[in-house]
């Protein structure tokens, strides 16, 4: 009783310490829990290794994704290009669109489950979930921003002051607070609740067509689109013919290896409902046309994946089956979830 | 007081005098056994101190050139003696031409005998794989590429009538932490000729020389006209960090 008693004061004290000037009060966040979904794989290991998870932090890190001070005319805030409907991808948009009338060069992924990937965007350049919103947050076309400017503006505003200091025990507003604070709130993004799940948890049935297609899916998609994350987060050539403006190279952009020459990730398959266009560069307007490309619009080449050397083909009512049973990989209730909204 | 109780109470008070004495000791042995050292980094072309802007210099393939930035990061620091040493706690250092305060790094050692400084010149690769640092590795320090994760180890940025890019500029950003193109160089600096001893309670400084000239040559020519921007990892990086590595040499130890 004693030893608890001690161990507790302890604490209170030196929590104290980490800011005796400005705080009185311990500090004492919420911690939380991320729900791995029952049947999963372990998400990566170095996810939230120094950066545990909080109630705090997750508030922070959501209101920092939804303001537009984040970038330098304060037009574009992380969810102007990552929107909840569209599963935090950008609605109906090929590319999308940043500072000053300029388009990315990339088709902006849709955002969750990524406390299971560990190389972040289209070409695996970014190495860890913290240091992945630099890069949209700096890049001229995007956000257009510096980091010491934004810092300058968050320690402007009480609120963040307040918030900062409840997530971190002080109000030191500083990059890697910013940072982190994102990576809590997106890798808190979890979609497991799709019509598709409910089959898995015995909740709910598909429908025969949907049936056809799941057990189509499963003979010739899943060696790339891996259940349950639908991706194997490996980087494939799949036969996209080189797009003469953007001259995306892809993974090779990164290597420098000319064996990566136009592999990019395999994207998961999950929300695909509300995520096309589709691809990296948002080329395919329709899971119709994605078929298509797989049946026979392949381009041949030294890096073309050695599973698509004869395409993939499907019958047309097939392909009515598959798509029948993607479309059972969309979330509605990811898509509204609170938690996840406009603070 | 019960004679028990009274035994109890003196046990009980010889055992915290004793405590007591005992850590006072400590503290008093430690600072006298603590000797600080001052690692000071002066970067020199020539064998003069390096001035922005100043068009004078010339590499070794006669192109003149000048230099308006130079940064390096120093990490992992240790004084050591044969395969013992003292290593720096949390040794992450950026030093940058343009603060002074940036080039000089201090920490405290265990006072002994001493026979050589070493240091990784760049970032670790569990720094570059580990999200977001601060201090000397926050990434806005302007020596992080946010498109392929990792430090900028090193960089150089001047202008030279040689260079074919804009403005006549050259810039090397050198980093790459994995891989065949790795540029992480651990250096090991000896003391010239000798062992020295680190006087307890006392500052001892090591004054360590940057020839920046050695950039360009040896083992590897790095000709401004062919290569005037090398800004990502891969080979160029990697012949440039071949050269940097041998730049360093100790200038001189005090006090001696």
């Amino acid at each position: 009783m004693i030893v608890i008693f001690i161990a507790s004061s302890v604490l209170l004290l030196d929590a104290g310490k980490i800011d005796e000037k400005h705080f009185s009060i311990p500090f004492i966040p919420t911690p939380l829990q991320l729900k791995i979904p029952a049947g999963w794989p372990k998400p990566s290991a170095n996810i939230f290794a120094n950066n545990p998870l909080t109630e705090e932090g997750f508030q922070l890190g959501r209101k920092l994704f939804y303001d537009g001070r984040l970038s330098k005319d304060g037009n574009f805030a992380c969810a102007s290009c990552h929107q909840q409907f569209a599963a935090f991808a950008t609605y109906d948009h090929d590319l999308s669109h940043g500072f000053h009338d300029q388009f990315t060069t990339r088709n902006a992924p849709p955002l969750f489950n990524l406390a299971w990937a560990s190389r972040f965007h289209w070409d695996g350049g970014v190495n860890h979930i913290e240091v992945q919103a630099l890069s949209p947050m700096t890049a001229s076309n995007e956000m257009a921003e510096n980091v010491d400017s934004v810092l300058l503006k968050l320690k402007k505003d009480t609120s963040y002051q307040r918030m900062f200091k409840a997530a971190f025990g002080s109000n030191v507003i500083n990059s890697q607070r910013m940072l982190k604070a994102l990576a809590q709130f997106v890798g808190s993004l979890i979609s497991s609740n799709s019509k598709y799940d409910k089959v898995k948890r015995g909740e709910d049935k598909f429908n025969p067509t949907e049936q056809r297609g799941y057990d189509l899916f499963k003979t010739r998609c899943n060696t790339c689109h891996k259940e349950p994350l639908f991706t194997d987060f490996s980087f494939r050539n799949n036969g996209l013919t080189l797009n003469k403006f953007l001259k995306d190279s892809g993974r090779m952009r990164i290597t420098g290896d000319p064996q990566d020459s136009l592999k990019f990730k395999v994207p998961s398959l999950r929300n695909l409902s509300v995520t096309y266009p589709y691809m990296h560069d948002g080329r395919l307007y329709s899971l119709s046309n994605v078929i298509d490309h797989y049946s026979k619009g392949i381009q041949a080449g030294a890096t073309l994946d050695s599973s698509l050397k004869n395409g993939i083909q499907f019958t047309e009512p097939e392909k009515n089956d598959l798509i029948y049973f993607l479309h059972t990989l969309k979330d509605t209730s990811f898509l509204r979830d609170k938690r996840f909204s406009q603070p | 007081m019960t004679a028990d109780k009274r035994k109890n109470f003196w046990v009980l008070t010889v055992l915290l005098v004793f405590a007591l004495s005992s850590s006072f000791k400590q503290k008093e042995i430690s600072a006298q056994n603590l000797c600080t050292v001052k690692l000071i980094f002066i970067n020199t072309i020539k064998g003069s101190r390096v001035v922005f802007n100043d068009s004078s210099y010339t590499n070794p393939f006669g192109e003149k050139y000048s230099i308006t930035k130079l940064r390096y990061y120093v990490t992992n620091v240790s004084l050591v003696n044969g395969y013992a040493g003292f290593k720096e706690e949390n040794s992450y250092h950026l030093v940058d031409e343009s603060r002074v305060e940036s080039q000089t790094i201090s920490f405290s050692i265990p006072a002994g005998d001493y026979n050589a400084v070493q240091f990784l010149l760049g970032v670790d690769s569990l720094h570059n794989v580990s999200g977001a640092q601060t201090d000397d590795l926050d990434p806005a320090n302007d020596m992080f590429w946010t498109w392929n994760t990792g430090y900028v180890m090193a960089k150089l940025e001047g202008n030279s009538a040689s260079s074919t890019a804009v403005n006549n500029k050259f810039e090397f950003h050198v980093g790459g932490f994995s891989g065949k193109y790795n540029v992480l160089k651990p250096v090991q600096l000896d003391f010239p000729g000798k062992t020295v001893h680190f006087i307890g309670g006392k500052t001892c400084e090591i004054v360590v020389n940057a020839d920046i000239n050695a950039w360009w040559q040896h083992p590897n020519d790095i000709k401004i006209s062919e290569h005037p921007i090398i800004t990502s990892p891969g080979q160029f990086a990697k012949l440039i960090s071949d050269n940097y590595a041998n730049m360093f040499r100790i200038e001189k130890i005090t006090p001696e």
